[in-house]
C-alpha cells in the first residue's frame, strides 16, 4: 500500500468514526414526553431533545455547536394550510444544513453528504396542509430549565399563536432545577382582581418600588403568560437567570422569571426580572419587575461574574417599551408612579398590556396616565 | 422629519470621543409634530441593535470613572428624548451600528392608536461617496417607455415566471445563484421592513474590506461587512446588496436586488437572490480567495426571509411563482463559486405596504402552495 493510499484510508476512517447514521429513527420517546397545546383547531406538541436523544436521532450530540434541537409536531385541524414561522420561535434559529455543516469533517466527502441528507430529512418542513400532521426538528439556541417555546402559525390573513413551556432535560446533576424554576402561583384567595384601569393604576402604584436589595422595579407586564412569552421571544429574549438575578428579592422570593435579550451580533444586553404580583386585571396575571442592563452592557466580558445593574434603569425601561412595540403583542402602554426614584431615575414604571391577537405599530393604545417627561 | 448620518470625524467632534472606533454611528433626527397627540420615536426601527447613550459612554470611557461620568452627561444630553408633544419639535441623536457607504434611516413614530413611518436612504459622509446604490432611488434606471406596468395578477405572475433563472457572470456566459426573490415596493415600505429586521446595505468589494474580511476569517469574529461579490442581471451588477449579520463571518444571510423594468400597480418591482452563508471556505473562483459556503438548500433561505418579513410590520402579501427551474439534491446546480445548490424551482414574491400590518393581516396570494 503506498503512502497516499494509506493516508486516504486514515481520513476515510476518521470521517466514518465521527458520525454514524442513526440506526433507528423512533420518535416515540419524544412523543411520550411532549408538552401539547391546542388553539383554533391546531394542536402543537413539542419536546426539547436531551443530549442522549440528540445523539440517537442525529448521530451527533452537537456538543460545542450551541444548538438545542426541539422536536415539534403540528396537527392542522383547520381548512387552511398553515406555515410555522421559525423566526417567531427563535429569531436566530439555525437551518438544518447549517447545523449539519458543523458536524462535517474535513475530507469527509460521502459522510458529509450523508449527514446533510439526514439533517435535511429531520428538519421541520412547511406547509402543514389542512387535516394533516407534520413533525420535525427546529434547531434553536439553547435554554436551561424551562424553555418557553413560541409557535406562530401563519395562514391566510390569520395567525394562530401558541406558547408551550418545555422542560429542558438535564443530563447532569442539576435535575432539581426544573421544579425550582416552575413558575410561582398564588392561591386564588390571595389574589385581588381589578376590573377598571383607575383602580388598577392605583394598585400598581402601591406595589413595592424596589427589590429588597434596593433596585428599582420599573416595569409591569400584564396578560396571560403565553402572550407575554410570545411577545418577548419574538424580540429575542430568552430565559436566562443568573446568580446576580436570583440575589434580588421581592415578596420574599427571587424572580419568578428572568429573560435576557440574546440576539446575535452584538445585541443590547437588556434583562427583565419579573415577579408575579398578588393581583390580576380582568382576571389576567400581573408581573412587576425590572428592566435593566449590566454595567458595561454588550461590551462587558461574557464570562463576567460580577454583574452590577447600570444605574440608568429608565433608559433600559424605555428601550424595552420600544422593543415591545415591534412584538405584535403590545396592546396598551401606560406610565405609572411607584418605582423607586433616584438621581438617574424618574420613578415611573412602564405598564405593558399584552394581548393574543397580533397587533401592528398603529394598534397600540397609549394610556393617559403619567406622561413621560423628556426621556 | 429630518435626519443626517455623521461621518467618523463629525461624530468624534460632536461627541468628544471616537465613536467610530467602537463601530458606533450617530444619526441626528429632528421630529416636528404638527398632530394632536404625542409621538414616540422607536430607536429599534433605525437599528434593532442600537446603542443606548449610557452604554456607548461606558464603552468609550474604557473603565475611567471620571471620564465615564463626563461622557455619560454629554451623551445623554445629545440623545433623542421621547416623547414629541403635539406642536413641538424635538431633535437629538440615536446611536446605531456603523454603516459604510450607505445607510437606510428608518424612522418609526408611534402615538396612541397611530403610527407614522419615514425612510431615508443616505450616503454616509467619509466613506465611499460614489456607492452606486445611493443613486438607485434618485436616478432613473429606465426610460419611461422601457417600463411595463402590470395591473393584472395573472399577467404579472407570467412576467415574473419568464424572468431568467439565475444571475450571471459579467459577460453573461455563466450562471450564478438562482433568482429566487421578488420584492414589490420601495423606499417607503420594503426597505423599512428589511431595516427593522436587521438587514443592512453592504459596502462593495474593495481592498480595505477584503483585508478586514481576511482578518475576520482568521479570528472568526463577527464582521458586519464581509464583501459581496458581484452578480449580473439586466446587464449590470446588483443595485443593492444587503446582509443580516449573525454571530460571525461564517454565518450570515445575503441578498442582492436589481430594480426591474416592471412595475406592479405603479410600484417598483425588484428581482433578486437570497442565500444563507453557513461557513467560509477557500476558493480560486473568487478574487478574494475566500468565499461563503452557502446552504445548498437555497429554498430554506428563501423561506427564512419570508418568515422574517412577516414580523416586519410591512409585509402585506406573499406568494410563490415558478421560474428558477428545479434542481434535485442528487443533481444539484452550482453557482459561480461552485457551491452546489438545490431548489424546488420557485421564487418568492413579497409585496410590502406602508401601512403597518399585523401578523394576521398578511394575504397569501393564490398562486403556488407555499412550500418549505
Amino acid at each position: 500500500m503506498n503512502a497516499l493510499l494509506s493516508l486516504t484510508l486514515v481520513f476515510a476512517l476518521v470521517g466514518c468514526a465521527t458520525w454514524q447514521a442513526p440506526a433507528e429513527m423512533n420518535d416515540s420517546a419524544l412523543r411520550s414526553r411532549a408538552v401539547s397545546a391546542t388553539n383554533e383547531g391546531v394542536r402543537v406538541s413539542a419536546t426539547v431533545l436531551s443530549a442522549d436523544e440528540t445523539r440517537r436521532l442525529l448521530g451527533t450530540d452537537l456538543t460545542g455547536a450551541q444548538v438545542q434541537p426541539v422536536w415539534v409536531e403540528i396537527r392542522n385541524g383547520t381548512s387552511q394550510p398553515k406555515w410555522l414561522l421559525r423566526t417567531g420561535t427563535d429569531p436566530d434559529y439555525f437551518s438544518p444544513l447549517e447545523v449539519a455543516w458543523s458536524a462535517h469533517t474535513t475530507l469527509g466527502g460521502r459522510t458529509n453528504a450523508a449527514i446533510d441528507e439526514h439533517f435535511d430529512k429531520l428538519g421541520f418542513k412547511n406547509p402543514i396542509a389542512p387535516g394533516t400532521t407534520r413533525a420535525g426538528i427546529v434547531f434553536t439556541n439553547p435554554e436551561q430549565g424551562i424553555k418557553l417555546l413560541n409557535v406562530d402559525l401563519l395562514g391566510q390573513k390569520t395567525l394562530v399563536p401558541l406558547t408551550l413551556f418545555l422542560p429542558v432535560p438535564q443530563d447532569s446533576a442539576a435535575a432539581g432545577a426544573t421544579a425550582a424554576q416552575a413558575l410561582f402561583r398564588y392561591p386564588a384567595s390571595e389574589l385581588t382582581d381589578h376590573g377598571d384601569l383607575d383602580t388598577l393604576r392605583a394598585a400598581l402604584e402601591r406595589l413595592p418600588g424596589a427589590t429588597t436589595q434596593g433596585e428599582p422595579l420599573n416595569i409591569v407586564l400584564m396578560g396571560e403568560l403565553e402572550d407575554i412569552g410570545a411577545a418577548v421571544v419574538r424580540r429575542n429574549y430568552r430565559r436566562d437567570a443568573r446568580a446576580a438575578d436570583m440575589g434580588q428579592q421581592v415578596f420574599g422570593r427571587s424572580p419568578d422569571a428572568v429573560l435576557r435579550k440574546q440576539a446575535e451580533a452584538r445585541a443590547p444586553s437588556t434583562w427583565i426580572r419579573a415577579w408575579r404580583a398578588p393581583l390580576t386585571f380582568e382576571g389576567r396575571a400581573v408581573y412587576v419587575g425590572q428592566a435593566g442592563r449590566p454595567v458595561g452592557g454588550r461590551f462587558a466580558p461574557a464570562d463576567a461574574t460580577q454583574v452590577r445593574t447600570h444605574e440608568d434603569v429608565d433608559e433600559a425601561r424605555n428601550l424595552l417599551v420600544q422593543d415591545m412595540m415591534y412584538s405584535g403583542g403590545l396592546d396598551k402602554l401606560g406610565f405609572a408612579r411607584g418605582a423607586a426614584a433616584g438621581e438617574r431615575s424618574d420613578g415611573l414604571r412602564a405598564v405593558l398590556f399584552f394581548a393574543t391577537r397580533p397587533l401592528s405599530l398603529a394598534d397600540v393604545e397609549i394610556l393617559e396616565w403619567v406622561s413621560l417627561g423628556g426621556r | 422629519m429630518s435626519a443626517a448620518t455623521l461621518s467618523p470625524e463629525e461624530s468624534a467632534a460632536v461627541y468628544g470621543a471616537p465613536l467610530a472606533t467602537r463601530r458606533i454611528q450617530p444619526v441626528w433626527i429632528e421630529v416636528e409634530n404638527s398632530e394632536d397627540r404625542a409621538y414616540y420615536l422607536l430607536s429599534p426601527g433605525l437599528d434593532p441593535h442600537f446603542y443606548p447613550a449610557s452604554e456607548a459612554a461606558e464603552a468609550l470611557a474604557q473603565g475611567d470613572a471620571q471620564k465615564g461620568a463626563e461622557l455619560d452627561r454629554r451623551f445623554r444630553g445629545l440623545a433623542f428624548r421621547n416623547p414629541v408633544p403635539p406642536g413641538a419639535t424635538v431633535s437629538g441623536f440615536v446611536l446605531t451600528n456603523l454603516d459604510e457607504g450607505v445607510k437606510v434611516v428608518q424612522l418609526d413614530l408611534v402615538a396612541n392608536g397611530r403610527a407614522r413611518t419615514f425612510s431615508m436612504f443616505t450616503a454616509v459622509p467619509g466613506f465611499r461617496g460614489d456607492y452606486h446604490a445611493s443613486g438607485v432611488f434618485k436616478r432613473e434606471l429606465y426610460a419611461p417607455g422601457q417600463v411595463t406596468d402590470y395591473t393584472d395578477d395573472d399577467a404579472f405572475r407570467a412576467a415574473l415566471e419568464a424572468l431568467p433563472c439565475c444571475a450571471t457572470s459579467k459577460d453573461g456566459s455563466r450562471k450564478g445563484d438562482p433568482l429566487n426573490l421578488v420584492v414589490v415596493g420601495g423606499l417607503e415600505d420594503a426597505f423599512p421592513a428589511l431595516v427593522r429586521r436587521g438587514w443592512r446595505p453592504t459596502e462593495q468589494t474593495w481592498s480595505g474590506s477584503i483585508l478586514r474580511m481576511a482578518s475576520s476569517f482568521l479570528s472568526g469574529e463577527r464582521y458586519a461587512y464581509a464583501p459581496v461579490s458581484n452578480l449580473y442581471l439586466f446587464g449590470r451588477s446588483q443595485d443593492l446588496a444587503l446582509q443580516k449579520a449573525r454571530d460571525n463571518i461564517h454565518q450570515r444571510n445575503h441578498l442582492r436586488l436589481w430594480l426591474s423594468p416592471m412595475t406592479y400597480h405603479g410600484r417598483q418591482v425588484w428581482v433578486g437572490q437570497i442565500s444563507r452563508d453557513i461557513g467560509s471556505r477557500l476558493t480560486i473562483h473568487s478574487p478574494t480567495l475566500t468565499t461563503h459556503k452557502i446552504d445548498p438548500d437555497v429554498d430554506e433561505a428563501r423561506a427564512a426571509l419570508m418568515e422574517d418579513m412577516a414580523y416586519s410590520q410591512s409585509l402585506a402579501k406573499l406568494g410563490l411563482v415558478d421560474g428558477v427551474g428545479a434542481a434535485t439534491r442528487s443533481a444539484p446546480r452550482k453557482n459561480l463559486t461552485t457551491d452546489p445548490y438545490y431548489t424546488d424551482g420557485r421564487r418568492s414574491v413579497l409585496m410590502f405596504d406602508r401601512r403597518p400590518t399585523s401578523l394576521d393581516e398578511i394575504e397569501i396570494l393564490p398562486w403556488l402552495a407555499l412550500g418549505k
